[in-house]
């Protein structure tokens, strides 16, 4: 058996809220599927360099691509919401209070947001460069 | 808004009929599936364990590593930043066999946490739920298939 529900310890039954947050860590999850899929081909298995990596004029060409840049923009959305979703619930495992809870949640908004602001930033630099 | 499915998640009554029964339901019921203990400790507890607490650690310590590579993958884009004489200098590096093998991990990691993040989203849906254990090892095995195919296409092409 792959997957034993069995008490947890923490007495609590799983809240409405949880349950959302796990469809869209699945949702995520399952678009992130096609989305690392397109990076990696892309990325590792196109270009005849050594180890697939592009040069730099290839990376702007990349980038630069009027279908790529929303692919790669999406990617960079999706795999945030799913990292922070992920981290989110690793950092529960060690059973925090409703108030630190509250803080770790504003923390990962925050650094959510930041990330993909700077992402934003660097592959609209490089776009610009194509 | 509560979902009534949760309230059949995290209790197993006693008995062999009532826990086989509950344990049914549970799979059936979207969302979520309960670990036994919890805790990163518990990660690594293997005893009295089965494929079913490996796909969990597993899941955890991939994903853990994926997200330290997202941002070790940003800070190393910024390069490009640079200019051309910066990213040539990286690929310079990034093209050494040690780096190329580290290519490999990522794409393991990937694989492992993408294909079993799969499975729990078809279980957790209610997809496959009595058949949990064949499409944990079917998926392994593709990803086995499909990591020895990159890695050959990456290793081989210094």
């Amino acid at each position: 058996m792959v997957a034993t529900p069995r008490a947890t310890g923490r007495d609590e039954a799983p809240t409405g809220s949880r349950s959302r947050t796990w469809r869209w860590t699945a949702v995520s999850g399952v678009a992130l599927l096609a989305l690392v899929t397109v990076h990696m081909v892309a990325n590792h298995f196109v270009v005849e360099q050594v180890g697939g990596l592009r040069t730099y004029r290839q990376v702007l060409e990349y980038i630069g691509n009027p279908v790529i840049f929303p692919i790669e923009s999406v990617f960079l959305i999706v795999v945030t919401v799913h990292s922070m979703l992920g981290l989110r619930s690793v950092l529960l495992d060690f059973g925090l209070s409703a108030t630190t809870k509250r803080l770790l949640d504003r923390g990962l908004v925050g650094l959510g947001v930041i990330t993909v602001a700077y992402g934003f930033v660097l592959i609209g630099v490089l776009a610009s460069r194509a | 808004m509560s979902d009534p499915a949760d309230g059949r998640r995290g209790s197993v009554e006693p008995g062999p009929d009532r826990e086989l029964e509950a344990i049914r339901a549970a799979r059936r019921a979207p969302g979520p599936v309960q670990r036994k203990g919890f805790g990163p400790v518990a990660w690594f507890d293997v005893r009295r364990r089965g494929a079913g607490h490996l796909a969990f650690s597993l899941n955890r310590i991939t994903g853990l590593g994926l997200v330290f590579y997202l941002y070790l993958h940003l800070a190393v884009l910024s390069m490009l930043l640079g200019g051309e004489s910066a990213w040539s200098s990286f690929l310079r590096v990034a093209t050494l066999p040690a780096f190329l093998g580290l290519d490999v991990l990522l794409i393991l990691g990937l694989l492992v946490h993408g294909l079993n993040g799969l499975r729990l989203a078809l279980v957790g849906s209610g997809y496959a739920p009595d058949r949990q254990k064949a499409l944990y090892w079917s998926l392994m095995v593709f990803g086995a298939i499909l990591l020895l195919g990159a890695a050959i296409h990456i290793v081989g092409s210094e």
